[in-house]
This record gives C-alpha cells, sequence and structure tokens, in this order.
C-alpha cells in the first residue's frame, strides 16, 4: 500500500521550491519567483512555512543597499524530499 | 496535480539548473593570455622587469592580484545573473581559490629567495586544472592538466628550458586551449 505522501511538497509552488534546491548549493529569490512563476507575496509565504519546518535555510544580505535573499536546502529538508520522491513513485507505479 | 504532472514539475525544476560552462571558458582564457602576455613581457624586457631588486617580485604578484579582484568581480557578476550557484560551481571556486592562495605563497616565497616559481606552479596549475576537468567531466580540460604535469616532468629532465618558454607552453596547453573548449561547449554539464 502506497505511503501517504508529505503534505507540506503537495503544494507545487512548495515543491517547485524544493526541487530547485536540490539541484544546487545555493539561489536566490529572484530565480525562484521565476521558475516557480509565482507572485512576490506568496514565494514568501511558501518560502516562510518551508523554512519554519526547517526544510529550507533562508540567508538575508544586502547587496548596494538592496536586500538580498537567497535559500539552500537544509539536511532534513533533503531527507522529506527523497522520502516524498520515493513514495510518489509508488503511487505512480501503482497509478 | 497527479502523480505524474508532479514527477515533471520534479525534473523541470532540477533540469532547469545545469552548471554554465562558459564563464569557466572565460576565466580560462582571460588568465591564459595574461600570464603567457606577461611571460612574454618579461621575456623581451628583462632589463625593465628586474630594474630594481623588487620589481620582478611587484610584477608578478601586483597585476595577478589585480587580476584576481577582476576574476572575483566577474564571477560574483555571473552568479547575480544565473541566480544560482550548484554543487559543482560551489566545488571549483573552492579549489581555485585555495590554488590563488597557494600561487601567490610560491611566487613571494620563490622570488624572494632569488628562485624560478615556474616549475611548482606548473605542477600546482596541473592538479587544479585536471581537477576541475575530472569534475565537470571535460576531457580537454583534463588533458589539459595531464600535459601541464608531462611539462612539469619535462622540466627536470630539461631544466635549462627557459622559464617564460615553460610558462607559455604550460598556459597555452593548460589553461587556453581547454579555455576556448569550453567557452564553445554547447551542452552544459
Amino acid at each position: 500500500m502506497p505511503k501517504p505522501l508529505d503534505k507540506l511538497l503537495l503544494n507545487p509552488v512548495r515543491l517547485t521550491i524544493v526541487s530547485t534546491l536540490m539541484g544546487v548549493a545555493e539561489c536566490d529569490f529572484n530565480y525562484l519567483k521565476k521558475v516557480t512563476e509565482t507572485t512576490q507575496g506568496n514565494l514568501s509565504i511558501q518560502l516562510k512555512k518551508l523554512s519554519e519546518e526547517n526544510y529550507i535555510r533562508i540567508r538575508k544580505t544586502f547587496e548596494n543597499n538592496y536586500p538580498k535573499t537567497n535559500c539552500s536546502i537544509t539536511a532534513r529538508g533533503k531527507k522529506c524530499f527523497e522520502t516524498f520522491f520515493i513514495n510518489l513513485q509508488s503511487y505512480h507505479t501503482k497509478g | 496535480m497527479n502523480t505524474t504532472e508532479q514527477i515533471g514539475l520534479i525534473n523541470e525544476a532540477i533540469n532547469k539548473t545545469k552548471e554554465q560552462l562558459r564563464p569557466l571558458g572565460v576565466n580560462f582564457i582571460f588568465w591564459g593570455l595574461l600570464i603567457i602576455a606577461m611571460s612574454l613581457g618579461h621575456w623581451l624586457f628583462p632589463a625593465f622587469i628586474q630594474m630594481t631588486s623588487y620589481s620582478a617580485l611587484l610584477y608578478w604578484t601586483l597585476l595577478p592580484v589585480l587580476a584576481m579582484v577582476y576574476t572575483v568581480y566577474y564571477n560574483i557578476q555571473v552568479r547575480d545573473k544565473t541566480g544560482y550557484e550548484t554543487h559543482i560551481g560551489r566545488v571549483l571556486k573552492i579549489i581555485w581559490s585555495v590554488f590563488n592562495i597557494s600561487w601567490i605563497t610560491i611566487v613571494i616565497a620563490a622570488l624572494s629567495s632569488g628562485q624560478n616559481p615556474s616549475p611548482t606552479i606548473i605542477f600546482l596549475l596541473g592538479i587544479t586544472v585536471l581537477s576541475s576537468g575530472l569534475i565537470i567531466k571535460s576531457r580537454p580540460v583534463s588533458l589539459g592538466g595531464g600535459l601541464l604535469f608531462l611539462l612539469y616532468i619535462g622540466h627536470h629532465f630539461y631544466p635549462e628550458i627557459n622559464p617564460f618558454m615553460l610558462n607559455i607552453l604550460g598556459l597555452s596547453f593548460g589553461l587556453l586551449i581547454p579555455g576556448f573548449s569550453l567557452y564553445y561547449h554547447k551542452n552544459d554539464a
């Protein structure tokens, strides 16, 4: 019987964020906005949710007096994503 | 969203982030041309470069340090433009930073004691270029690193070789040619 999927990663925006971060060491807010094709406000909310659950790490810096947000995945985020992907494949095989 | 769409979304997101090899090629070409030009300058105008006891030391440290500042600035611009740093990119950044520190240390130590730093630098460059080539799975870059090793070994059998000639040969085959191959590489790693 397929295992239940992580509810946090069922949201397409959050899943895109975590998938993107799995492939990189770090990436910035603007790049995530481009790949998720969502609004700035929604992206901020989703990043906050992932950060609160310790799936991602958010690093804020200043560049030329402008704030810059960089994100990277945590060890917990990696593990949860891998579990999610394995469970997703079991659904996919059965479906 | 069904499972097929979710798997598709994951694949698409991961595949979008690829290591850009062209900027690495630009770095290789820039450093290859710079050191070849500096070697030619020193070879053709030794009286000018060795005008005082410290002028050669300044020539071989000040110009590369300025070039390093430019390289760091260029790479930050590239990183800001792409919006992400890959794991491979991070590893390359670390090994080339270690190379730069080692290089400056070797130049200062060798020139202060009146020794020729070229063979040691060629060896160090060989290690770094070969490592980079193996990491990004680029045959021309790996071969460039291997050729630098051969030049280093060759220098031991033929120590009379002009150090500037050694630099020009090493940088041409070890950085310049691999740099052009990366620059014109179509598929990114």
